[in-house]
Order: C-alpha cells, then sequence, then structure tokens
C-alpha cells in the first residue's frame, strides 16, 4: 500500500488543527465570517420557503377563524392601550422626578422583533442565529429578550444575521440583583445545571445572603450593557457553604430558550 | 469525476449540517441537537479515497463551526480520525445491509462528539458538560445511526450520477459468432 497520500493528509489535518486552536478571537469571527457565507444561500432558500408557507397558510385560513382572531385582537388592543396610557403617565411623573433629582436621564430601547433562524450545532454551547444584522443596525452586546424575559445577548454580528448568546452559555455571563434582598451575583453557566436549559448558576452573592428559594431577579444594570430591571429568573435554592467568601445559588430562568421562534433585539 | 464527487460530498455536507442547525424540532423535542456529519465520514470513508475523506474532515467541521459558537474547526481531528480508521478498515467493515450500517452509524456518532468534547476540554475551553450530556450523547448516537442508514442510498446515487459511465458499443457485445464446418466446409 502507498502511504504517501495518508501522511500528507494525516499532516495537513494535524497543522490546520494546531493553526485553528491558536487563532485569535478577532481572526476566529473573521474566518467565522467568512466560512458563514457559504450558508447564504441556504440561509435565503429556507426564508423563502418559510415566508411562501406563511402567504399558503395565511390563503387557506377560513374567514370565521380569522375573524375571531381579529376580534380577539381588537379586545387585547383596548387593554393593551389603557395600560399604555397608565405606563405613559407613569414615564412622565418618573421623568420630572429624575429632574427634580438632578439624575441621569435612563436611555431609552427601542425593540426589534426577529425570528431564529438556527440553533448551535454543538450540544456544549447554547447559542442561536437571528436574521438580523449589521445593515439592520445590530451590534455586538446588544441584549435580546422575550416577552418573558433576558434571553441573552449578542455574540457575534454578520451582515444579515447575528448570533445570540444565551443565559448559561459561558459567553453570557450578566450582573442580576436580587429583588428582594437588593443582593447582586453573576449568572454563570455550570456543568450540573445542563439538565434543564432553564437552571443555571448564581455567583458570587454574600456568604451571608439573605437570599431564599422564590425570590425574583432582574438585570442590575451594571456594566451598563443590559438595562436594569429585566426579568431574568427566579431563586430555586441558595447553597451557603460553610466557611466559604460566596454564596451559591441555583436559578430557574424565566425564559425557556428552547422554545423559543422569535425574540427581540433592544436596540438603543 | 472524483473531484466532482468530493464536491458534491462537500455540497451534501453542507446541506445536511444546515438542515440539522435550522431544523428545531428534533432539539425541541429531545433537548439534544443531532450532527450528521459523523454518519457522512463513516459513509465517504468506506467509498471514497483518502482525499475525499480529508476534504470532508476539513469543510466539514470549518462549515459547522460556521453556525457555532464553539472554536473554529473543533471537529476536524476527531472527525478526520473517525475516516482514517473507517477507511483503512474498509474491507472489512460489513456495509450491505441495514443493521450493521445504522451500527457503524450509531459507532460513529458516538466516537466523534466523545474527541471532540475531550479536545475541547484539553485545550482549556467550557463546554457545558453534566449528566444531561449523556442523554444528548444517547440521542446523538441514535441520530446517527439513522442519518447512516439514509447516508448510504445517497452517497451510492450521488457516485453513480457522478460516475463516469463506459459508452454503449454500437451493437449488441452478447452475440457470440460462432463459426463451423457447416457453413465454411
Amino acid at each position: 500500500m502507498n502511504n504517501r497520500p495518508y501522511i500528507i493528509a494525516t499532516g495537513l489535518v494535524l497543522l490546520l488543527a494546531i493553526v485553528f486552536f491558536n487563532l485569535s478571537p478577532d481572526s476566529s469571527a473573521r474566518l467565522k465570517r467568512v466560512l458563514a457565507s457559504f450558508h447564504i444561500p441556504l440561509f435565503s432558500a429556507q426564508k423563502t420557503v418559510e415566508a411562501t408557507g406563511e402567504i399558503l397558510v395565511d390563503q387557506t385560513a377560513p374567514r370565521k377563524v380569522l375573524l375571531q382572531e381579529i376580534h380577539e385582537l381588537k379586545r387585547q388592543n383596548q387593554i393593551l392601550e389603557l395600560r399604555l396610557g397608565q405606563t405613559q403617565s407613569l414615564e412622565r411623573e418618573n421623568r420630572s422626578l429624575r429632574e427634580q433629582l438632578e439624575l441621569r436621564p435612563k436611555p431609552e430601547w427601542n425593540p426589534r422583533l426577529t425570528r431564529i433562524v438556527g440553533r448551535d450545532p454543538a450540544n456544549w454551547w447554547r447559542s442561536v442565529l437571528i436574521d438580523l444584522g449589521t445593515k439592520a443596525g445590530v451590534r455586538v452586546d446588544m441584549p435580546v429578550m422575550s416577552s418573558q424575559g433576558l434571553v441573552g445577548r449578542v455574540q457575534e454580528v454578520h451582515d444579515h444575521r447575528s448570533r445570540v448568546a444565551l443565559l448559561g452559555d459561558p459567553a453570557c455571563r450578566i450582573s442580576v440583583t436580587i429583588e428582594a434582598t437588593g443582593e447582586s451575583g453573576i449568572i454563570s453557566a455550570s456543568g450540573g445545571t445542563v439538565f434543564d436549559p432553564t437552571l443555571v448558576k448564581l455567583l458570587y452573592l454574600p456568604a451571608n445572603s439573605e437570599a431564599r428559594a422564590g425570590d425574583q431577579l432582574y438585570t442590575s444594570g451594571l456594566g451598563e450593557i443590559f438595562p436594569r430591571g429585566i426579568p431574568v429568573g427566579k431563586l430555586t435554592a441558595v447553597t451557603a457553604a460553610p466557611g466559604a467568601l460566596t454564596t451559591q445559588a441555583s436559578v430557574k430562568l424565566a425564559v425557556n430558550s428552547s422554545k423559543l421562534n422569535e425574540v427581540w433585539v433592544l436596540m438603543p | 469525476m472524483k473531484g466532482f464527487f468530493t464536491l458534491t460530498i462537500l455540497l451534501t455536507a453542507l446541506t445536511s449540517i444546515y438542515a440539522a442547525s435550522a431544523w428545531h424540532l428534533p432539539r425541541q423535542l429531545t433537548g439534544a441537537q443531532l450532527d450528521p456529519l459523523p454518519a457522512l465520514m463513516l459513509v465517504v470513508a468506506l467509498r471514497a479515497p483518502i482525499s475525499a475523506v480529508t476534504a470532508l474532515a476539513i469543510g466539514g467541521s470549518l462549515l459547522q463551526s460556521a453556525l457555532s459558537s464553539g472554536p473554529v474547526g473543533a471537529s476536524l481531528v476527531p472527525l478526520y480520525a473517525l475516516g482514517l480508521v473507517v477507511h483503512l478498515n474498509a474491507h472489512s467493515l460489513s456495509q450491505y445491509h441495514i443493521g450493521p450500517r445504522f451500527a457503524l452509524g450509531a459507532i460513529a456518532g458516538g466516537v466523534v462528539p466523545a474527541l471532540t468534547l475531550g479536545l475541547l476540554v484539553l485545550s482549556g475551553h467550557e463546554p457545558l458538560v453534566g449528566w444531561f450530556t449523556l442523554w444528548q450523547w444517547s440521542v446523538g448516537i441514535l441520530g446517527s445511526g439513522i442519518f447512516a442508514v439514509l447516508f448510504f442510498p445517497l452517497l451510492e446515487w450521488l457516485d453513480q450520477s457522478v460516475e463516469e459511465q463506459p459508452l454503449a458499443a454500437p451493437y449488441d457485445t452478447t452475440t457470440r459468432i460462432v463459426r463451423g464446418t457447416r457453413f465454411h466446409g
């Protein structure tokens, strides 16, 4: 048997593996952007198929069902308009009080709805692809949320797509505040929590933490990446190790990201 | 023509990687992501030359990395190792029935993620690993077995489609001309 092709192939693979594993984060991101361009035709085909499917469903929906939906939406719209009026009144009051106290005005966020078009092909990372990119104004570190709470942050941005690191992924560690006690900690991934995608760890709580299971968690606003007050989840257990400098807790996230199809990107 | 076959293998890899990422149902039902590459590598290693195995290991792992938040080419060495071992032992592996095809695909689906995970941990990354990883690994093994059963006929068809066909003879090649004493005296 001629061994030469096998030696050349093995050498090439090992060389490339060494190069890839030693790429800087910037080079790695650039290479991924180039490689992602191979998926663009399939991405476009998927969008076309989904759009065609939606048109077909819209055209075949019975009139009775559509009328019921319109009726229900009108009712919901009235309730939401009432709540919007109340919220606007509170917002005006809040702004006025902040001006009187000479506090810096809170930045306003412009939420933009987007669809999840792909999930990480590996089981050991938690990320999704959304169909908005730099062309739509998406930037790295923008918060991503659903109606239930925080989903994650934008990790990589391409022209028409972006990767979102979900809460629980090593690339998405955020600072949160416990509503009941005001204590802050860091949401972090943990090997023992992979059983349930909505379970994560809360680290660096004070050693004498007064937090209890059931307490609600919100983004702390520290670091100024995420706005303050976005619901994150609730505590399920608090583990205070004797003699330890910090306390750990288990958190059930407000959003089950594995069941999401659409998310909101918060743009400034 | 073998170069064209390698190109069709890479296109199959591209399509199957994208489909596995874009089709959410298996993940929503099982909590595990299916990976078509180990099964594809198995079939390619049994049917194609080492150049195609190398091309699939490099191309497949890079295309997969483009959709993942993990490091670039994380599955390159595991895929190539699987392909090389299968290719060198192709003559001793049974591959003509559904049972052995499923079993080989399942083994491939078990080996590649385990090696990839080992490499990630050794290279200082922090993959999410826990007890549920065993369940995801089991689902991956089952899925890879099914992928292998599907990929065998697909690649056979692709190979036949792009293979150079022999030109048909202008006469019936099965006709034998028999000369005997009766006619030629």
